[in-house]
């Protein structure tokens, strides 16, 4: 069983505090889907519907991609991987 | 450090060592890029090592130098519901022996021995080096732009080998827009267990392993599981089409826990304790992804090329990506030797990808992406067919129907898949298989 709240448990990563992702989080309020919420497998993205703000936290950041292929154009920024040496580290995935 | 090199990777994973390997052992005076600490530390797949004949050539008999888990000996196909599955095992006493069949592995390892091997070679390894963009002259690739300080590296023609995003080749105007129905996204959780319990559950023994793949455990979303054994752990990996799984408000993690609830996952993996999570993006679209391969001082291999085979039968990555990189180093030799690293004269990787069984594959299963979105595959066939199963080996006491008229009633009288809907399926394996 996997609680994704606890991601920094299973798995280890060299934090930078520039981000490689900067989110343009004014074009998640036009957005019709959202989709990237519930498909980041690391749940970086959460939407709050009170503020209506979608907030992006990239620490726990898998650099897997999806956000990259599935948000509209324009929606990032920046959107590279992180500086050599930052980011997420496998062990023996 | 170094500024100018005969060739320069982008990335060391299987295409890019491979590629590296090659050129260094020809005497190319070759750097391989890496943005991790060290060559796999960003890596993770969901899938096996295949037999890799272009790798045999550098080291045959590879099996017994590499980091390798355990060789896959056993492999299924196996519908699942929430609570019953049906197995088709295949279980070859030929799949035990060397040459084996495919093997387990972990990516830092593996990579890590490759890129090992390339620096061996005479390739330069640069670790902690994130490319950011391309050096253009006249419209020829002639370097890279780091994520270092004054972070040019100049040489006549770079491979990219950077992976599924492929932001080189997107800056060369090169590969296609991506489309979420045809990307996947894979999680995996790497559970920790005693070898000997793995090899009595799964029923094994020495290095032997099982590659098990799942389907009808995707909750609807267009996806499945893939299981494989290492030594003393097993991953299992979750894969959806990254549109569907959008679509469903279902999240990768949600839907990974309900398959390690589902009872008779429970009871294979039961002691397992988590050491892993991971997760990547995987280019599905098959042989109508594959971008335009090379331009002036520019080649593109592995993920970064689409060549990726995830028809649902056997799913390949890597075996394409070393057998891609290894062919663009063999262009880049032949360059090399005519002093023409122009688009005509890199033209020789395209021919040999295009002779190869990378692009052949490709382009013989090009339909098999398409399969994959019939929905009904996912969300009604395996309960159906489970019912039916069930049906024919449970005995009630109650006078039983011979087998025609028991599958016909199943059709007819199920309510959930048509006739009409299976022959539409048959139709559409028929031609994609």
């Amino acid at each position: 069983m996997i609680n994704i709240d606890e991601i920094f448990d299973y798995t280890s990563y060299n934090i930078d505090r520039e981000p490689h992702i900067i989110l343009d989080n004014t074009k998640c309020v036009t957005c019709e889907e959202r989709w990237c919420v519930n498909v980041c497998p690391a749940h970086c993205y959460a939407w709050t519907e009170e503020d209506q703000k979608m907030s992006f936290a990239h620490d726990g950041c898998l650099e897997c991609g999806s956000c990259y292929i599935l948000c509209k154009p324009g929606a990032f920024t920046r959107w590279r991987y992180p500086r050599g040496g930052y980011g997420v580290a496998y062990r023996m995935s | 450090m170094k500024r100018s090199f005969e060739a320069i990777v982008v990335g060391a994973g299987p295409a890019g060592s491979a590629a590296a390997l090659e050129m260094a052992k020809a005497g190319v005076d070759v750097a391989l890029l890496e943005r991790g600490n060290f060559p796999g530390e960003k890596n993770m797949f969901g899938g096996m090592l295949h037999k890799m004949p272009s790798l045999e050539e550098h080291f045959p008999e590879y099996w017994n130098q590499a980091p390798l888990e355990r060789h896959v000996s056993k492999k299924a196909t196996i519908f699942m519901t929430n609570d019953a599955h049906v197995n088709v095992c295949m279980d070859w006493e030929d799949f035990d022996k060397p040459p084996y069949n495919g093997y387990t592995v972990f990516r830092p390892r593996w990579d890590s021995w490759l890129a090992d091997e390339a620096v061996k070679a005479g390739a330069t390894l640069i670790n902690r080096c994130t490319v950011e963009d391309l050096i253009l002259k006249n419209g020829k690739v002639v370097g890279v732009k780091t994520l270092r300080d004054n972070g040019e590296i100049y040489a006549p023609v770079v491979v990219s080998c950077e992976g599924v995003l492929s932001f080189l080749a997107d800056k060369m105007k090169m590969r296609k827009k991506f489309n979420p129905a045809k990307m996947a996204v894979g999680c995996k959780c790497l559970i920790d267990m005693p070898k000997q319990m793995i090899d009595d559950r799964f029923g094994l023994v020495r290095d032997q392993g099982v590659a098990y793949e799942y389907v009808g455990v995707s909750m609807g979303v267009r996806g499945g599981v893939a299981l494989y054994t290492n030594r003393d752990s097993v991953s299992v990996n979750m894969v959806c089409h990254i549109g569907s799984l959008g679509k469903s408000g279902i999240t990768l993690y949600d839907m990974m826990n309900n398959y390690l609830e589902q009872p008779q996952m429970a009871k294979l993996l039961n002691g397992g304790k988590l050491a892993e999570y991971s997760a990547h993006a995987i280019p599905e679209g098959g042989y109508e992804m594959i971008p335009q391969l090379n331009a002036d001082g520019f080649l593109i291999c592995g993920d970064a090329a689409a060549f990726c085979n995830a028809t649902g039968i056997n799913l390949e990555g890597i075996n394409m990506a070393t057998h891609s990189g290894i062919l663009a180093g063999k262009a880049v030799i032949a360059a090399k030797k005519n002093n023409d690293y122009s688009k005509g004269g890199l033209d020789l990787y395209r021919k040999l990808i295009e002779d190869s069984y990378v692009y052949k594959d490709l382009k013989t299963f090009k339909r098999a992406p398409g399969l994959l979105h019939d929905d009904r595959i996912f969300q009604k066939y395996p309960d159906f067919a489970l019912d039916m199963i069930k049906q024919i080996y449970q005995i009630t006491g109650e006078p039983k129907r011979n087998m025609t008229m028991l599958v016909l009633n199943h059709i007819f009288n199920n309510g959930k898949v048509s006739l009409m809907d299976l022959m539409s399926t048959v139709w559409t394996a028929w031609r994609a298989l």
